[in-house]
């Protein structure tokens, strides 16, 4: 891709919990750190979210979840992008996941998780640090 | 996806390869000339509808419905929503896909595009983003420009109607006499019509169009309630009415001015880049000296520099 390339992120709230002031500091830190980030908004479906990312043509998809749905939530997703031939997009994910947990999404499929008091600077350098073509 | 695949996928209106050559547009990557060349003869047969208007005054919202009521009568329609880009970082947040859910789950192709730097309302490469998006075989094209100030006319450069959103409680009847964003509408909205002060808006309106030159067919004022979908069959109504009455010979004229437009800025734009790179930077940066010193005048510099 030409130097003109902006990464472009997807943040997605999934789920039916409200508590959507995490997804809107991300998306403002990304956005000041020169990405495109498109805001989706609360009670996005995995379908949803999926077509969002491919019609945005993003690289990644942040989802927040906090209600405990991501059990459900996570495997549709990936599951939808397989479908798709999407799989190049990355998922990210932020919001209650248990620790134990991280290692068997992370195989699964979720490239990275960002727990409660993760640094927005982490998170930047996490993307930047994936040298999107 | 290498070139060859992406043409192929792109004569099956595939929505992951418009969507990939909307990204190679956006990024001015050369590869989009390319595949734009091949695929040129598929695009151009959409109607656009452009619609702009102040920040908050719901345009996304409008569109959301619009679409919808669209999709319902069966027509199949594309979404570009401009928003702005930060000229502090260079990174922006696109929300307009927020107001557009109901559209989105219509399975309406709905695309966020940064402005990045361009002015007046649009990206640069906003006339190209609609011919990819045109590939998927859409009826109806809409884009939406970002929160337009009182200067912010390019919409109707591309658009073949230009819809104008207003809400109550911007300022008083002196701002809808100034010359701009008001004079460009084929239609004006008075959204948020709910609201106790909408309809002195609609009369100051009123009274702003009945003062300038009789037109053929004059603005129409729409009040909506875009959040209820109230007027937005009144809206169609309306926009069914300007595309008759472009009909086929006005619908062409205005196309061509809009196409001559176009490429006389694609000339200038390739004459300058070319320009620019061989007079190089040296040499700007030493004449800018001279300015400055005050040792030449710019016109002269400038008159200068294009004739060698």
């Amino acid at each position: 891709m030409a130097s003109k390339g902006k990464i472009r992120v997807l943040i997605a709230k999934p789920g039916l919990d409200g508590h959507d002031r995490g997804a809107k500091v991300i998306a403002r830190a990304l956005r000041d750190s020169g990405m495109e980030v498109i805001y989706t908004g609360l009670r996005q479906t995995p379908e949803d979210i999926v077509e969002a990312a491919i019609q945005e043509d993003v690289h990644f998809i942040g989802l927040s979840i906090l209600s405990g749905a991501h059990t459900h939530i996570f495997p549709r997703v990936i599951d939808l992008l397989k479908e798709k031939d999407a799989e190049d997009i990355k998922i990210i994910a932020g919001g209650i996941i248990p620790d134990e947990e991280i290692p068997k999404w992370n195989e699964m499929g979720i490239e990275a998780i960002f727990g409660p008091g993760s640094s927005t600077k982490d998170i930047i350098k996490y993307i930047d640090g994936k040298n999107i073509e | 996806m290498n070139k060859e695949r992406l043409i192929e996928k792109l004569s099956e209106a595939n929505v992951r390869a418009v969507a990939r050559l909307i990204t190679l547009i956006e990024n001015e990557n050369p590869l989009s000339e390319e595949i734009l060349k091949k695929v040129w003869k598929e695009t151009g047969k959409s109607y656009i509808i452009g619609i702009t208007g102040p920040p908050g005054a719901g345009k996304s919202t409008i569109v959301d419905s619009l679409a919808k009521f669209l999709v319902e009568k069966g027509k199949k329609v594309g979404v570009l929503a401009v928003d702005p880009t930060s000229p502090f970082s260079g990174g922006a947040v696109l929300g307009d896909r927020l107001r557009m859910t109901g559209a989105q789950s219509s399975g309406i192709f709905i695309r966020s595009v940064a402005s990045r730097g361009h002015l007046g309302g649009l990206a640069a490469t906003t006339r190209l983003l609609i011919n990819a998006v045109e590939l998927l075989g859409n009826d109806y094209t809409i884009v939406e420009t970002v929160g337009a100030g009182q200067g912010d006319v390019e919409i109707v450069k591309i658009s073949d109607t230009t819809i104008v959103v207003e809400v109550p409680g911007l300022g008083d009847e002196v701002q809808a006499q100034k010359a701009g964003i008001l004079e460009i509408g084929d239609i004006l909205v008075v959204n948020k019509s709910d609201r106790p002060v909408s309809d002195r808006l609609a009369r100051e309106l009123q009274m702003m169009l009945s003062l300038g030159d009789k037109k053929d067919l004059e603005s129409p004022i729409v009040p909506t309630t875009a959040t209820t979908g109230e007027g937005i069959d009144e809206l169609w109504e309306e926009i069914k009415k300007h595309q008759e009455y472009l009909g086929k010979g006005r619908f062409k004229d205005n196309r061509l001015e809009k196409l001559k437009y176009e490429l006389e800025n694609q000339i200038s734009q390739k004459l300058f880049t070319k320009k620019i790179v061989e007079i190089g930077d040296k040499e700007i940066t030493k004449t800018s000296k001279d300015i400055l010193n005050r040792k030449i005048d710019p016109f002269t510099a400038v008159d200068n520099i294009i004739k060698e």
